[in-house]
């Protein structure tokens, strides 16, 4: 069996607050394999958003430790993390998180100008093409509507090819058709770029198009599922 | 590679608008408009004196002797070297003018008497147009006279009416407008008026021992090498009191002041700009706390920590760049605009234009102060973290930004510092300043510190149960919002240079009339011969309301050696060595004289030459009982070995000398004498009848006008510094309405909250009030303590004068502070008191 593009080992996340510390996360242990697409549920505050992001480096674990791609993330620092998302990641967040003062194309040539790619605006340019939004380049987001906004997301995730894609509850701002669209979009972009794809969703539909699904309740692992089954 | 994408994303932020950059903008645009202003009016005097240096010197080179003329061996000599000479004398006198009611008016007047080559450069301008040498023409048997307006004005002159001066009648022909040579005569204590010397000869006030300057101005051929000449002069004429200068520093009394008062303004723009830097720093970190989401998503796509302080550091500095271009052209264009007003006020020539040099001072101070208070905040957004995304994790942030952004704001701190010192020309002033604006700025945090601490702890304590307006406005003080510490740095740092000036200033209009003794004299005269002092005595105490008269025998001498070394090698610039000084001779110590050290001679001692000092400046030269002094006395030399040091207070008023010799020493030397009146007010003005009726050739110099003009004089100074305080008041005012702009949408929100839970709009008002109170008071309380330190030190440190803490200036300084921090709270509040709690709230989900 080849090595799993994300593993995770008995990770905690303990979070200081104002009353004292929470415990977000406990005892996690979980591989995802290369290619895979794995869904991950469970009611508001048990974690997933969190385990999302220790899987993207952008939370770091208290405890335990959380390899992507062979690479130990827990004994990265910020800087080393960013260049690796820049080259190997791609995250989707429920509010898009589009820089507003940059227009649909510049939004999606950012990662690749970070990289130092001299073709970034022309690959952003047929990325935009390719989810369908080749008439709105030099909009800007607040020009955009919702549905849109999440295409220009989904563009600028995956303009960089990366290995892995987190996608915390993409169509959560979302109405129920655009919704749909929009995981048709990242399935499918999924698919054309052989990533492999980890969702944060409440929805049980998107969540059953995963190969496999992992609820979590509490911050701990409750059960996971063939999607298949 | 990292920096030309930070431009490009830098760039691209900036289409967001400059909303946010306004108070950014005006904070460093006005600090470096008013130090780009002051630097371009120094440069514009400092060019103005140059270009009209032999104006102003009134020749090339002027020669000038106190109380006498030259003699041939030094006409020769000048007559050799000079293309032109013009001769001159300048002396004090009154002028009487008999206004046909029978009443005789008098006044002191400052009389240059002047040859027919008057003026070798520049041109005297009268009223009438005319020229001087045809106004001063004698016709009908009366010679001519221009006066100043101002004696014009206090006799109800007309042309042709008859002044005298001494015993000699003048015919006033015209007005005089402008006197080429007037800014390096100096300090003159009566109206100008100009007559031919030739016409004083019967005038009775320019025998021996009369107090007068001669002066000669030389016209020189082009190719004249001015050091050699005066190395020449000094060489040949040593030790006859000759004294040389030339159109290389035509008024170097004049440049000194420009050049101090420029420097003290430059700094007070400087503390300015510092309060302008606290408004940088609010604008710059309100700028990246809005731009949280933007820095983790561009973490989240992959930007270093790196990537995102050179985006934020090239935005800043392409804003800084505008701010500092708008201030450039504001304080560059100021001057211009503003020259003629300017030029009327000035007593000296301006030429006024665009100046590289200050600008780029200017521009360089702004640039330092942009980058000092931007490194802090722009390293804290360095440190923004990917996941804040998602979550708030603002309080997890370090409190303190990495020590290489420390150590760089240390140095660049530095280096301003170190740059205002070189530049000012003034390091004490300059290092004192920067020492004060630090240690005004830490007593503003711990200020600010404790303002939070006590609000949290009174908000949790009886007095504020039951009081919920008060409860609210110490809660918000207390919070962790970071308003107050931002508010109280920025008003009390502004409020602090505004109280440090007014204390300076407030003792600068004190320093003449509170130094004045309980008991001043009404009047000195001057130029009492020796055949007329019994005579004045006697009319003197005839006067009813004299109460004491004093008097002493009066020459003056310019002391050139010091124990046989020349005087300025041996003590440098010390003001006794600058001209000529006061020397008198007494057999006994005059009544009250306290000796500090050494013994007084023998009444009838008549060995070689003794001499008394006085005991401060003694010290400051370095004198030692035993040392010997080489006075040059009417182009003579006497050296006199010092006997003793005596305590002489100048601000008595009284009859107070540098210098005091046995009487044998001065044997035979012409001299006149000085004397002090003191009467009572009525008494003075039929004394200075009596007296001047009797003897016209005595000047009387009423001490209460002599005060007041020297007052008016250093009204001048107090209103420049005044109007370098303007800008810093300015800047803080704009710092203030940020800051409280800043808390509105907070304010917002609380007001939202605060109605949903039941108060009322007033209450509400009430605690808005309170709060901005409150942060007033704090940072008013701080400005005294760290003005009132500044003035002091300004005062006797800078200026060697006492300092008194002037509590009203300093209490219009705290309220004045508070009452703008509550308007700007207040003008702030209307807007948040106004929303509507569903909207506010259901826009914050």
């Amino acid at each position: 069996m080849s090595s799993p593009v994300i593993a995770l080992k008995d990770v905690a996340l303990t979070l200081e607050g104002n009353a004292g510390p929470v415990k977000i996360l406990r005892g996690i242990t979980l591989d995802v394999a290369r290619g895979e697409t794995l869904g991950l549920v469970g009611p508001s505050g048990s974690g997933k958003s969190s385990l999302l992001m220790l899987m993207g480096g952008l939370e770091t674990a208290t405890s335990g430790s959380v390899t992507a791609l062979g690479q130990d993330l827990t004994a990265m620092g910020e800087d080393a993390l960013a260049r690796f998302r820049r080259t190997h990641m791609g995250v989707v967040f429920q509010s898009f998180h589009l820089i507003p003062t940059m227009t649909a194309i510049e939004n999606v040539a950012t990662p690749l100008e970070l990289a130092g790619d001299p073709r970034a605006f022309e690959r952003a340019a047929a990325e935009l093409e390719g989810v369908g939004l080749g008439a709105r380049l030099d909009h800007y987001p607040a020009q955009l509507s919702g549905g849109e906004q999440q295409r220009v997301a989904l563009a600028r995730a995956v303009v960089g090819e990366p290995a892995i894609l987190l996608a915390d509850e993409p169509t959560g701002n979302l109405d129920g058709a655009t919704g749909e669209a929009i995981i048709r979009l990242l399935f499918g972009l999924r698919d054309r770029h052989g990533a492999t794809l980890v969702l944060v969703t409440h929805a049980p539909e998107v969540a059953s198009r995963c190969d496999r699904v992992i609820r979590l309740r509490d911050g701990v692992l409750e059960r996971y599922a063939e999607a298949a089954e | 590679m990292t920096l030309p994408i930070a431009l490009r994303l830098a760039l691209r932020e900036l289409r967001g608008g400059l909303a946010g950059f306004r108070i950014f903008l005006a904070c460093l645009a006005l600090g470096v408009a008013a130090i780009a202003a002051v630097g371009s009016v120094r440069m514009a005097i400092e060019e103005g004196l140059s270009r009209e240096a032999a104006s102003i010197l009134g020749g090339d080179a002027q020669i000038e002797f106190t109380y006498r003329f030259a003699d041939q061996a030094e006409r020769d000599w000048m007559a050799e070297k000079a293309t032109e000479i013009s001769g001159l004398v300048d002396f004090r006198s009154m002028a009487a003018f008999a206004d046909g009611s029978g009443e005789t008016q008098r006044a002191l007047v400052q009389v240059k008497a002047v040859d027919g080559a008057y003026p070798l450069y520049g041109r005297v301008e009268l009223a009438g147009g005319g020229s001087l040498a045809a106004a001063l023409a004698t016709r009908d048997g009366l010679p001519g006279l221009v006066a100043q307006r101002i004696l014009i004005d206090r006799f109800g002159l007309e042309r042709g009416d008859v002044l005298r001066l001494g015993t000699q009648d003048f015919r006033l022909s015209d007005e005089l407008l402008v006197e080429p040579d007037a800014a390096a005569s100096g300090f003159g204590l009566g109206p100008r008026v100009i007559v031919l010397l030739k016409d004083l000869a019967d005038s009775g006030l320019l025998t021996e021992g009369s107090l007068f300057d001669s002066s000669y101005r030389l016209r020189l051929p082009p190719e004249a090498d001015l050091a050699a000449l005066r190395d020449e002069a000094r060489a040949r004429f040593a030790d006859t009191g000759l004294q040389w200068r030339d159109r290389r520093n035509g008024a170097p009394g004049l440049s000194r002041f420009v050049d101090r008062l420029g420097a003290f303004l430059v700094l007070i723009g400087l503390a300015g700009l510092a309060v302008g830097g606290v408004g940088v720093s609010a604008a710059v970190r309100a700028h990246l706390e809005g731009k949280t989401e933007t820095i983790a998503t561009l973490k989240t796509l992959g930007a270093t920590g790196g990537t995102v302080f050179a985006v934020y550091l090239a935005q800043i500095g392409l804003l800084s760049l505008a701010g500092i271009a708008l201030g450039l052209v504001l304080g560059a264009g100021a001057p211009l605009v503003a020259a003629p007003l300017i030029e009327a006020r000035l007593p000296m020539p301006a030429a006024f234009g665009l100046y590289a040099r200050p600008l780029a001072e200017a521009a360089a101070y702004g640039a330092l102060t942009a980058l000092i208070f931007s490194i802090w905040p722009l390293a804290r957004a360095r440190d923004i973290r990917a996941a804040e995304l998602f979550r708030d994790l603002t309080a997890a942030r370090r409190a303190w930004p990495a020590p290489r952004f420390v150590a760089a704001t240390l140095a660049l701190a530095g280096l301003l510092v170190g740059l205002a010192t070189w530049l000012s020309g003034a390091p004490e002033l300059a290092l004192g300043t920067a020492g004060g604006v630090i240690g005004a700025l830490l007593l503003l945090l711990l200020a600010a510190h404790g303002l939070r601490r006590l609000a949290r702890r009174v908000a949790r304590g009886r007095l504020a149960r039951g009081r919920p307006a008060l409860r609210w406005a110490l809660a918000a003080l207390g919070g962790p919002s970071g308003e107050t510490a931002s508010v109280v740095l920025s008003l009390g740092l502004g409020l602090s240079v505004l109280a440090g000036v007014g204390q300076i200033d407030s003792n600068l209009r004190g320093l003449i009339t509170r130094d004045l003794p309980a008991r001043a004299p009404a009047y000195f005269f001057v130029d009492i011969q020796n055949d007329q002092l019994e005579g004045f005595l006697e009319t003197a105490w005839a006067e009813p309301g004299v109460t004491a008269v004093e008097t002493a025998p009066m020459l003056r001498g310019i002391i050139t050696r010091i124990n046989g070394q020349p005087a300025r090698e041996v003590a440098g610039g010390h003001w006794t060595l600058n001209g000529d000084r006061g020397v008198t001779y007494a057999a006994t110590p005059p009544p009250g004289t306290v000796i500090t050290e050494g013994a007084w001679w023998p009444e009838d001692y008549a060995g070689p030459p003794l001499m008394s000092f006085a005991e401060q400046e003694g010290r400051e030269l370095g004198l030692m009982l035993g040392d010997t002094l080489t006075v040059n006395i009417l182009g003579r030399d006497l050296t006199a070995t010092i006997a003793n040091f005596r305590e002489v207070k100048f601000e008595t008023m009284g009859i107070n000398f540098l210098m005091t010799v046995d009487p044998a020493a001065l044997a035979g030397a012409p001299h006149t004498h000085i004397a002090t009146v003191y009467a009572e007010p009525e008494a003075e003005a039929p004394l200075l009848r009596d007296l001047a009726d009797a003897y016209p050739n005595i000047t009387a110099v009423r001490v209460r006008e002599a005060i007041e003009k020297v007052a008016s004089s250093l009204e001048g100074l107090g209103a420049a510094t005044r109007w370098g305080a303007s800008a810093t008041l300015l800047t803080g005012l704009v710092v203030l309405v940020g800051a409280a702009a800043a808390g509105v949408r907070r304010r917002v929100f609380e007001s939202a909250v605060l109605k949903t839970l039941g108060a009322g709009r007033g209450r509400i008002l009430a605690s808005f009030a309170l709060r901005a109170s409150l942060i007033g008071i704090a940072a008013g309380g701080v400005a005294i303590l760290a003005g009132g330190v500044a003035g002091w030190a300004v005062m006797v440190l800078v200026m060697d004068g006492s300092f008194r803490f002037e509590p009203v200036s300093a209490l219009a300084i705290v309220a004045g502070g508070a009452l703008a921090s509550l308007l700007a709270g207040l003008a702030f509040a209307l807007g948040p008191l106004s929303a509507r709690p569903a909207r506010v709230l259901r826009a914050r989900e």
